[in-house]
Parts: structure tokens; sequence; C-alpha cells
């Protein structure tokens, strides 16, 4: 068995629910949530973000406004809609629920 | 005495060669090329790296059902790192640029996470095809060998002996003609060797043509 491997899967699971996680705090620029999960060491490349952003605004859990840019092209910024809040809502609640089931298997005298 | 002159010629010489050397290092081709609606000069190694990344991205996510969004989106961070790189005294996107880029962005297996997955052979599938390259007729046996992995000889001698034993070996010769395909192209001639259709197998398939017309011709 692979460490490696194992992370990765643990990382990419819990992904999508660390994009919304970011932009409940206030809407972001692609680059902005990466650096954060990068600094959080969730994610490892940049180009896995965009599919991830892209899928999540198809499913309506974001938006996204055009704002100039000091550099280069024009920015999305990302936001979450409605629907958005309440799924984040029902993820918060799973992971929570989820850590004290890990905790407990551990814990387990 | 002489040796010194000779000494001062050495130099003279391994001058040139520097010289030559910077020349064909540093006057480069550029391209010119459009990313998210920016232009960039690129060294046209460089370039061709970027395209292939590119293309790579591309059919990672051909799965994706809004795939070409998200190559805008890759692409016009491609732009804005490459506008970072640039200022007044560098104006050409080089081959370093773009691997700094290729390596923020990630290769496409991370992207796509299948590095978590076995890596899958390429496709390789035997097919029967009539073999042109080796054929007495019609390149039926010579097919049929590569397809069994057998000298087409063997083959050749049972049909021989179909014919002689009453004539329906030429039937059958007639019907397989008609039925299985002349590999023509390279991918279909290494599909009847089942070997793996991949850009390496073709070109190594091509060089050996080329060895054997190079042969034929005296060359």
């Amino acid at each position: 068995m692979n460490t490696d491997n194992t992370k990765a899967q643990m990382r990419k699971g819990i992904l999508e629910y660390c994009i919304l996680a970011v932009l409940s705090r206030n809407s972001c620029y692609a680059v902005d949530i990466i650096n954060e999960l990068k600094k959080a060491e969730v994610i490892v490349v940049e180009g896995t973000l965009y599919p991830l952003l892209t899928r999540q605004k198809n499913a309506g859990l974001l938006s996204y406004r055009w704002e100039e840019s000091p550099q280069g092209p024009p920015r999305k910024y990302y936001e979450l809609t409605e629907v958005g809040k309440i799924y984040l809502n029902e993820l918060d609640k799973s992971w929570e629920a989820l850590v004290e089931s890990v905790n407990q298997i551990r814990d387990k005298k | 005495m002489h040796g010194i002159n000779f000494y001062l010629y050495l130099c003279f010489v391994k001058l040139i060669c520097i010289n030559r050397y910077l020349i064909i290092k540093t006057m480069k081709v550029t391209v010119n090329i459009n990313l998210g609606g920016y232009a960039f000069n690129v060294d046209e190694d460089a370039y061709e790296r970027l395209r292939q990344y590119m293309k790579t991205l591309e059919k990672e996510f051909s799965g994706e059902s809004s795939s070409a969004e998200i190559m805008t989106d890759i692409e016009g961070r491609i732009a804005e790192l490459f506008k970072m790189r640039l200022n007044s005294y560098k104006q050409v996107i080089t081959m370093k640029d773009v691997e700094e880029v290729m390596v923020i962005l990630g290769s496409p297996e991370l992207i796509s996470g299948s590095s978590t997955s076995e890596e899958r052979p390429p496709r390789s599938q035997r097919r029967i095809y009539r073999d042109p390259d080796r054929r007495i007729i019609g390149g039926i046996c010579a097919g049929l060998g590569a397809y069994f992995n057998w000298d087409p000889l063997i083959w050749r001698v049972l049909f021989a002996a179909l014919v002689l034993a009453g004539g329906f070996g030429i039937a059958l010769y007639l019907i397989l003609w008609i039925v299985l395909p002349e590999a023509k192209t390279t991918a279909q001639k290494l599909e009847m060797k089942g070997d793996p259709v991949t850009i390496e197998n073709i070109k190594d398939t091509v060089k050996e043509e080329f060895e054997t017309v190079k042969k034929k011709m005296n060359l």
C-alpha cells in the first residue's frame, strides 16, 4: 500500500468542501483560493482547482463576476450562491460527524 | 617562440568556436501567440513545449462538459503568469518560463488526480490485416503470419496443400482477400503485429520502413 496514494485520495475528497469554505468568508479570485489551499497543504498544483470551480459553478453552488486586473486578463471573482451556502452548511455538519466518527474509532481502548 | 604562436592560434580558434556557439544559442526564432487576448513573443522551442502541454490538458478535460471554459480559465492564468515574467528588459517568453508555469499549474496527471489510479497502458488491439510489405499474392499469408506470430511460410504451405487437395484453397484465399483490409497506415501495421499504437512505435516503424527503402534503392 502506498501512503501517498491514500493521502491524495483523502485530500481529493475534502477539496470541494475546502473551496466552499474559503469562499464562505468573501468572494475570491482563483489565485486567492489557491494560495489559501496551498498554505493548508490541501492542494499541490493550481490546475486542479479550475475544473472544480467550473463544476461547482455549473452545479449552481458558485457564481462569478469579472473584475479588472492590474496584470493580464480580467479575473473571475467567485462567490457562494444561496444554494452554495445551504450546501456548505450540509457539508459542515457531515464533516463534524465524520471527524467524530473517526475519533471515536481511533480512541477506542 | 614557435610554441607561443601555436598557443595563440589555439586561443583564436577557441574564441571563434565560443562565438559561434553563443550566436546559435542566442539567436532563436520566436513565435507570436495569443493567450487570453494578450500577444506574447515565445521562443520556438518554448512554444512547442507549451503547445504540447495545452494539448494534453485539453485531452485531460475532454470528458468534462465545459472543457472549453476550463481551458479558457487556464489560458488566462498562463497569460497572467507570463505577464508577471516580462518587463522592459525581458520581452520574450523562454523555455524556463514555460517550465515554471507548468510546475505551478501542474502536470496533467497531477491535475486530474489520475496519479492515484494505475497507469493504463495504451490500447493494443490485434487485428488481422493483409500485409502488403511481405506479400507474394495478396498478402494474406503474411498478414495471418503477423497476426498469429508464425512464419508466413507455414500458411503458404497450408494454402498450397488446400489448393492441391481440391481447389477449396483458392476460394478461401479469394474470400479472405475480399474480407481482410490491407494494412495501409503505420498504425494498422502496428495493430497487425499486436504492438500498441503509440507515437514511439510509429516513429520506430517509420524509421524501419525508411531503412528498407534506402536498402532497396542502394543508397
